[in-house]
């Protein structure tokens, strides 16, 4: 090769070979790191980044934003037990019977519901919002705190984990819930910070 | 995944014999291997929640509700709450609404929860496929079941021999002894009602010398003086919740402090309480009342009205009774004998009351009616710090069934052997383990074809039966109860089901019912009407609280049924407090008592005594029962003897030696002895309760069931078991059991083990010890 004489040799056919590989090599190592971010960053955030955070499929295709939004229901008519005790408890189909035992003639996932209901067989939901489980999350401390505090509805103390929920038609995760955002909301309202305030 | 890291880190360190700073930094890497796959997700059983398809309002996660219901013992009931969490019953505590307890409770109620829980209970009708005791059983549906008893009840039928069936039930009453006693009567069966420790003389007593039909209310409360013979009120008589409440004001009350007196051959928890414990020879009770009564009427202070009711005017009677003559047959000095008769008149509202051993001689009934005489004397039934008879229930046929006599069991087992019984149902009646085996139950039964029985629970006589149908619990089944020991005026007592039934999981055809509810599918089955105001015993019982609705009055005052029924429940209890009406004005005459009669000639007289844990034996299923300490001995899980310490002494005896007990009729137990000193020398005391053959895994086996032994001696006039009439001889087995007591279980320390205390002694030699 002589000074300013650009042209790239041909690499021979062992070089292409070996880049080739090299390449192949990169790029696996690449997706790999891809692969391992998005594990670590779905895992950090406590939700999926990509795949899946469009929220779970459920066995009835309950539409939120139907019953809350355009009926109008209070979250606390089916989560009865909300502002009462740690868990906000899913509703007995005898519940969804009161109103569904007339109401929703011809839909199919209505018909789904009611078969279970005659069989004395439970809906088997699909959990979206968890803790792990070294933490205990009541729901009725927090209830109780806001409503007095913010003078606000039961219902719009949901929202401040859950999201805009009456406006989902499939419910989805949309905070992190990890114990970041636990402290953070803790030291805002002067809620202890002690472990054992969650961890017991 | 991260199992499996950890996993090969951890051998990986161990194979390389790691740096710390290496393992660290590895362990450091497996953490950051947590972090980096909780990404893969939870176990996806973890992300499913169950919708339950029916849930109750009321239930709430976490948080308790308490529902009233009633637990009725013997002759009387206990209003309880019962704490519900998630649906599972938790914890009782007394109903402050019932007029009986008032807020307090017995352990025994208390166990009512073991019951429930209790692993050995029947969960579906049973079959019997092997020998009869062989405790071979197969399940069957409740319809087959219903099936084989009505195909029973039809055949006796159709030869004419109903009256060859016979149903024997502890004592009901409410709703469900109205059930039975149509059931029996639509049928034309014969009903009889047992108590192992039974009240047919007490009860006999009341008539003959109150003209009533039910136990007074003792109001012990305002009482200034008790003089109570052979009743252990305080721990097992009629009773003790209410009494123990009123023993509680009677001792610690503002406005007085009341004097008790207790006369019994035995000392129990009532005499370790009392201000003086009088012991009076076996069988001499009604003698020493006669006696009491001759030293007040001599005190001149009774009016003549009452001699003239009570002795047709002439009190000569009595002169049989002269302290002088009798203080040595009754084993109680003359000047005892007139100190108690001259705190019995200068009392303001004396009480005297008796039952338990001094009811269960031959001559029981006489004694019985000498020491409620005693009442008349001062006028006090029906007066605050008196006797108060409770008026009849607002609603008819509530009150509880007469109680037949261990005689007419004696008649029964007779008819039995001839074969004049073809059918035996059984509830709650547990004749295997309380009739003497000198009555030949046990041998009498193989003669009757055909045995049901009603238990929740394989007791002794349920695991001899060919078909049991279990009944549910307490906790699970409705009823209503009007006691016969009531307060002293209309009260009807509620039970509720205060959880769902534990074996509703098996389905409508297998698990527990209730006992009436299969009585009246029988009769519909039997094509057999019954007369009464629905289809179930929830429609039985709801009419029964429509009845009490359209009284108005009383403790609920409702605008609508709806209102007065979710009240009654929520309350457990309604009752009219004005509503006394009684005729107090009857005095029995007072009669001349005859000399107990003993069986057998040996050297003790044998005293069963209702256990403070178990009562008759009905509580011996429950482990807490078993645990808990016997108030005088503090022995638990066995059976013992109170023998008095120096005969001990004499026989070599000590506590724990396995001594045998023989009766004159040939029975036999074996008991851990337990020298006491306040056990009269002629007196053998052993509590009732133990020796189970079967009635679950707490129950069986354990300990000697002191009932078997007994002899055939009746009350002379009611027929009832004279159960403290029996002479017994025992003789040490040579074995040593450790007795489990909840007392003095440490031993002692070595006192100077070192011999280190100085000796000092008087005279010349000035001895000094080492």
């Amino acid at each position: 090769m002589i000074p300013g004489d650009f042209r790239t040799p041909k690499p021979n056919k062992n070089q292409l070979i070996k880049m080739a590989f090299a390449g192949l090599i990169g790029l696996i190592v690449f997706s790999g790191i891809v692969v391992a971010l998005t594990f670590v960053l779905s895992s950090w955030l406590g939700q999926p980044i990509i795949f899946g955070n469009e929220g779970p499929d459920q066995p009835i295709a309950f539409p939120h934003n139907v019953h809350a939004d355009q009926l109008g229901m209070d979250c606390t008519f089916c989560h009865r037990t909300v502002e009462k005790e740690a868990a906000a408890s899913v509703p007995a189909t005898g519940l969804c019977m009161t109103c569904h035992s007339d109401v929703g003639d011809g839909l199919e996932e209505i018909a789904k519901m009611r078969s279970l209901y005659d069989d004395d067989r439970s809906i088997q939901w699909v959990r979206v919002h968890r803790v792990p489980d070294h933490v205990h999350f009541v729901h009725e401390a927090h209830i109780r705190y806001f409503t007095a505090e913010e003078g606000i509805e039961s219902s719009q103390v949901c929202s401040k984990c859950h999201g805009d929920v009456k406006n989902m038609e499939k419910v989805k995760q949309v905070e992190p819930l990890k114990m970041g955002q636990c402290v953070d909301c803790h030291k805002q309202n002067n809620a202890p910070t002690d472990c054992a305030t969650c961890h017991y | 995944m991260l199992p499996l890291i950890v996993l090969l880190v951890t051998i990986k360190g161990l194979l390389m014999a790691l740096t710390r700073r290496q393992f660290l930094t590895l362990m450091g890497g497996s953490a950051g291997a947590a972090v980096f796959f909780q990404a893969c997700g939870v176990p996806e059983k973890e992300l499913f929640i169950d919708s339950p398809i029916e849930m109750p309002e009321d239930l709430v996660t976490g948080l308790d509700n308490w529902y009233a219901t009633t637990f009725k013992e013997g002759m009387s009931s206990q209003g309880i709450i019962v704490r519900i969490m998630e649906g599972r019953a938790k914890k009782v505590e007394g109903n402050t609404d019932h007029p009986l307890n008032r807020g307090t409770h017995s352990s025994s109620a208390e166990s009512m929860l073991q019951l429930l829980y209790h692993p050995d209970r029947i969960d579906a009708p049973l079959l019997r496929t092997g020998q009869r005791g062989s405790g071979e059983y197969k399940e069957i549906s409740w319809e087959e079941a219903i099936d084989r008893l009505s195909s029973q009840f039809t055949s006796l039928e159709q030869s004419g021999e109903q009256d060859k069936a016979v149903l024997v039930t502890d004592p009901v009453n409410g709703h469900l002894g109205m059930v039975v006693k149509k059931f029996v009567s639509a049928t034309g069966i014969r009903h009889m009602t047992y108590e192992v420790l039974e009240h047919t003389t007490l009860i006999k007593a009341m008539d003959e010398v109150f003209g009533q039909d039910n136990i007074p209310d003792f109001d012990i409360d305002n009482a200034s003086l008790v003089l109570s013979f052979g009743a252990d009120f305080l721990s097992t008589w009629v009773s003790p919740t209410r009494y123990s409440r009123g023993y509680g004001e009677f001792r610690q009350g503002h406005e007085h402090r009341g004097k008790l007196i207790h006369i019994d051959s035995r000392f129990s928890t009532t005499a370790a309480n009392a201000d003086e414990w009088v012991y009076v020879n076996p069988g001499t009770e009604g003698v020493l009342a006669l006696s009491i009564m001759k030293s007040i009427v001599d005190s001149g202070q009774v009016s003549q009205d009452v001699i003239e009711a009570l002795f047709d005017g002439n009190s000569s009677l009595l002169d049989l009774y002269k302290p002088e003559l009798i203080a040595s047959f009754v084993g109680v000095s003359e000047s005892k004998i007139k100190e108690i008769g001259d705190l019995f008149v200068k009392s303001e509202h004396p009480i005297a009351l008796g039952g338990g051993t001094a009811g269960a001689y031959t001559n029981g009934l006489q004694n019985l009616k000498a020491i409620y005489s005693l009442n008349h004397l001062k006028g006090n039934v029906g007066h605050k710090g008196g006797l108060v008879f409770t008026p009849n229930s607002p609603i008819e046929g509530l009150e509880t069934t007469n109680t037949n006599s261990a005689s007419e069991f004696k008649s029964l087992i007779d008819n039995i052997s001839t074969g004049e019984i073809k059918l035996l149902l059984l509830k709650d009646a547990d004749l295997y383990y309380g009739l003497p085996d000198s009555f030949g139950f046990k041998e009498a039964l193989f003669d009757i074809p055909f045995i049901v029985s009603f238990s929740n629970m394989k007791d002794d006589t349920a695991s001899i039966a060919d078909l049991i149908l279990p009944q549910n619990t307490l906790f699970e089944d409705w009823g209503t109860d009007v006691p016969l020991a009531g307060p002293g005026y209309q009260s009807v007592a509620f039970q509720q089901p205060v959880v769902r039934p534990f074996f509703e999981s098996r389905g409508d055809n297998l698990g527990t019912k209730s006992f009436p509810d299969v009585l009246m599918t029988l009769s519909q089955v039997l094509n057999k009407n019954l007369d009464l105001s629905g289809d179930t015993f929830l429609d039985v019982l709801k009419d029964g609280a429509r009845q009490l609705f359209d009284l108005k009055r009383g403790t609920i005052q409702a605008s609508s049924f709806q209102e007065f029924w979710m009240t009654l429940l929520a309350r457990g209890v309604w009752c009219d407090v004005n509503e006394k009406s009684i005729n107090n004005s009857y005095v029995g005459k007072v009669e001349t008592v005859p000399e107990a009669k003993f069986e057998g000639d040996g050297r003790f007289n044998l005293v069963p005594f209702a256990s403070a844990a178990f009562y008759d034996g009905r509580y011996a299923f429950a482990p807490w029962m078993q645990a808990m300490p016997d108030p005088i001995s503090t022995a638990t899980w066995q059976t013992w003897i109170e023998i008095n310490h120096k005969i001990a002494d004499e026989l070599n005896i000590k506590e724990g030696d396995v001594i045998e007990v023989r009766s004159s009729n040939g029975g036999v137990i074996t008991a851990l002895a337990m020298p006491n000193p306040a056990t009269p020398p002629n007196i053998l005391g052993i509590p009732v309760g133990q020796g189970h053959r079967d009635g679950g895994r707490y129950a069986a086996g354990r300990g000697s069931n002191v009932l078997s032994i007994l002899g055939t001696n009746f009350d002379d006039k009611t027929g009832a078991l004279a159960w403290a009439s029996n002479k017994v001889n025992i003789t040490p087995t040579g074995e040593w059991i450790r007795v489990p007591k909840f007392e003095n279980s440490v031993p002692d320390f070595p006192r100077d083990e070192h011999q280190q205390i100085v000796e000092i002694s008087t005279g010349n030699n000035n001895h000094v010890g080492h």
